[in-house]
């Protein structure tokens, strides 16, 4: 634990920021994960880095109150997610906070326009995937469709941040964003990148996808979808040695209160092996799980064990 | 402007996105299976094509797409392995392997289950996740697209030679999967997503146009052809051995000759008989072919219904 977190330390740009690599600029997704790990280790004298992260992700943070993935690029997109669900844990009451949330309440995932929807509802047989194109959650970028990962984003970023009043919009597209992942699970449980078939063909889920799509429904976790997919998860990152899958897999299994140890085990054991192959997400994500940070992407209450 | 498509009457292509030579060498090398020495293969397909490598920075940019057991999907590491091996042996200052999986967005795993990231440890090659690395906005130079510009990684763009190191393989939405479609992976997904689908919407031909017109650094190809996959590509496809790599610089001229070695018409597959107008040499006699015969080395790769017309090879 404390060879990854010196590790995640010593990546820190100057700026304040984390990159997606050691020594690469800072990034949005990456600095979001960093902060809420570093804060999740809990030592006084780490206080400052955190700061210094919240503080790089206000300063990047867009006119329209999203975020891009990194400065260099323009417009905001899908880190909107990670960043709110970070300001959601640390400094809730932020105007940055509040600016993100809005954000993503103003956003959905693109239809198939008028056209494409016709041909889709008219024409069953010429359709190359099995989704409801109706259902909009959040996609990678303005103007696109839906995807499982940017939605799950969206839907923590939401429910950890609840407005300070009802918000009938933040609610639709929340039921929206929910729908929308239940309608792309694989057969058999689980989530890749958002389809269950192509031209017939059955896809296969991704333990990470898995993880944080069950994440963003955890305040759904009675539900057989849930329990199926939990099940797919635990069964899928049996010997996977990714530090993102197992980081993300603790965090899920913690928040659905099941046992995560020999996952947790993994870690360490992939860490040695890989070194995450110089992924900041992962090395972070990986702190957060070690440190017993799964309250950070918990949604809902607690599940009974 | 340069020159016009015969499908619009709008210049599509810029000065600097025409990319054709009046000819292009492309050599077919017999490799029957992934046992064989193969960096003295790729070496020999370099020479062959001339290709000064001496104090370059190089870039392999394979295909990983999925998890794959079979070992189908995926450029096979011991040829990214090989061409590493060829490439210092010819005098490269420095090759590095990048690549931005379109689908799966965890790369570790990836890396870890095709074993490439052990074969690159071996090699002390480092690895760029080309879909998190620095980006920088160009002007597409033509415009098949309407996206009108891209990011690409500073990776990409600070090499002095792009390998595009594509499978041999079919696609159920472009007809065949190549060097020239490879290049879809250096498309950042941190700024697109996964699946990079803002380049599906835009037209898979026409992206695969603008971004082959807009990276117009010296680049080469070679094409694992030594097990290719047959029908409905590039991942639920059948394996089909085929026992050869494809190398060249012309990466339009790389890919005709592969579709031609999977018996499929290349005038048949919309970028390519595009590509012919202003990116390269897709047609037989302004292709030097070198090493073998494609008749010697053909095998028939099937199609999924909606690409029979490939089938019909002029």
């Amino acid at each position: 634990m404390s060879e990854l977190t010196d590790a995640l330390l010593a990546a820190q740009n100057r700026d304040g920021g984390w990159g997606a690599s050691s020594g690469s600029p800072s990034s949005t997704e990456a600095t979001a994960a960093a902060v809420m790990a570093i804060a999740a280790v809990g030592r006084d004298s780490l206080r400052r880095r955190v700061e210094d992260g919240l503080s790089w992700l206000a300063r990047v943070q867009k006119a329209d109150g999203g975020w891009s993935p990194t400065p260099a690029v323009e417009g905001s997109s899908w880190t909107t997610g990670p960043a709110v669900i970070a300001f959601a844990n640390l400094a809730p009451t932020s105007n940055a906070a509040r600016r993100g949330w809005q954000w993503l309440v103003d956003h959905e995932g693109a239809g198939f326009g008028w056209l494409g929807w016709v041909v889709w509802k008219m024409f069953a047989r010429m359709r190359v995937t099995e989704l409801d194109p109706d259902l909009k959650g959040w996609p990678w970028i303005p103007g696109a469709f839906s995807w499982v990962e940017p939605t799950a984003l969206g839907l923590i970023a939401l429910k950890k941040l609840p407005p300070p009043r009802q918000d009938a919009r933040a609610a639709s597209r929340i039921q929206q964003g929910e729908l929308m992942i239940y309608d792309r699970m694989c057969e058999g449980g689980g989530w890749n990148y958002g389809n269950s078939k192509t031209l017939g063909e059955v896809l296969q889920p991704f333990p990470d996808t898995t993880a944080l799509a069950l994440l963003a429904l955890a305040d759904h976790h009675e539900r057989p979808a849930n329990q199926q997919s939990l099940a797919v998860l635990e069964r899928t990152i049996r010997g996977v040695q990714s530090g993102l899958a197992l980081a993300l897999a603790v965090l899920c299994l913690d928040v659905y209160n099941r046992d995560a140890s020999s996952v947790r085990t993994q870690i360490a054991a992939s860490y040695g092996e890989t070194r995450f192959f110089g992924k900041t997400r992962s090395l972070a994500l990986a702190v957060l799980a070690l440190a017993g940070g799964a309250s950070m992407l918990r949604v809902g209450r607690a599940q009974p064990a | 402007m340069a020159g016009s498509s015969a499908c619009s009457k709008a210049p599509q292509w810029k000065r600097a996105g025409y990319l054709k030579q009046p000819t292009s060498r492309v050599a077919i090398l017999k490799a029957a299976d992934y046992d064989r020495p193969l960096a003295s293969i790729v070496a020999d397909g370099i020479k062959a094509c001339k290709l000064d490598v001496a104090g370059k920075r190089v870039l392999l940019k394979p295909n990983m797409v999925e998890f794959d057991p079979g070992g189908v999907i995926n450029t096979n590491p011991r040829v990214i392995v090989a061409a590493i091996e060829a490439f210092r042996q010819l005098g490269a200052r420095d090759v590095v392997v990048g690549e931005g999986p379109g689908h799966h967005r965890d790369t570790e795993y990836l890396l870890k289950a095709s074993g490439l990231g052990q074969a690159l440890k071996e090699q002390r090659a480092r690895y760029v996740d080309l879909n998190e690395d620095a980006v920088r906005s160009m002007p597409l130079e033509s415009t098949f697209t309407k996206l009108g510009r891209l990011y690409f990684p500073e990776t990409v763009l600070g090499a002095d030679l792009l390998v595009s190191m594509p499978k041999l393989k079919t696609h159920h939405w472009a007809g065949v999967t190549l060097s020239m479609k490879n290049l879809f992976g250096v498309v950042p997904s941190a700024v697109y997503g996964w699946p990079k689908n803002a380049l599906h919407y835009a037209g898979i031909n026409e992206s695969i146009l603008d971004i082959n017109s807009t990276l117009s650094l010296p680049r080469f190809a070679i094409v694992d052809g030594i097990v290719g996959m047959e029908g409905n590509g590039p991942i639920q496809g059948q394996a089909k051995k085929c026992g050869v790599l494809i190398l060249g610089e012309d990466l339009a001229a790389v890919d005709a000759t592969a579709a031609r070695v999977m018996s499929l018409e290349p005038t048949q597959v919309p970028y390519l008989a595009e590509a012919e107008r202003f990116l390269g040499n897709t047609t037989l006699k302004s292709i030097a072919q070198l090493g073998e015969d494609i008749g010697s080395v053909q095998q028939d790769f099937a199609v999924i219904d909606r690409f029979q017309r490939l089938k019909q090879l002029v």
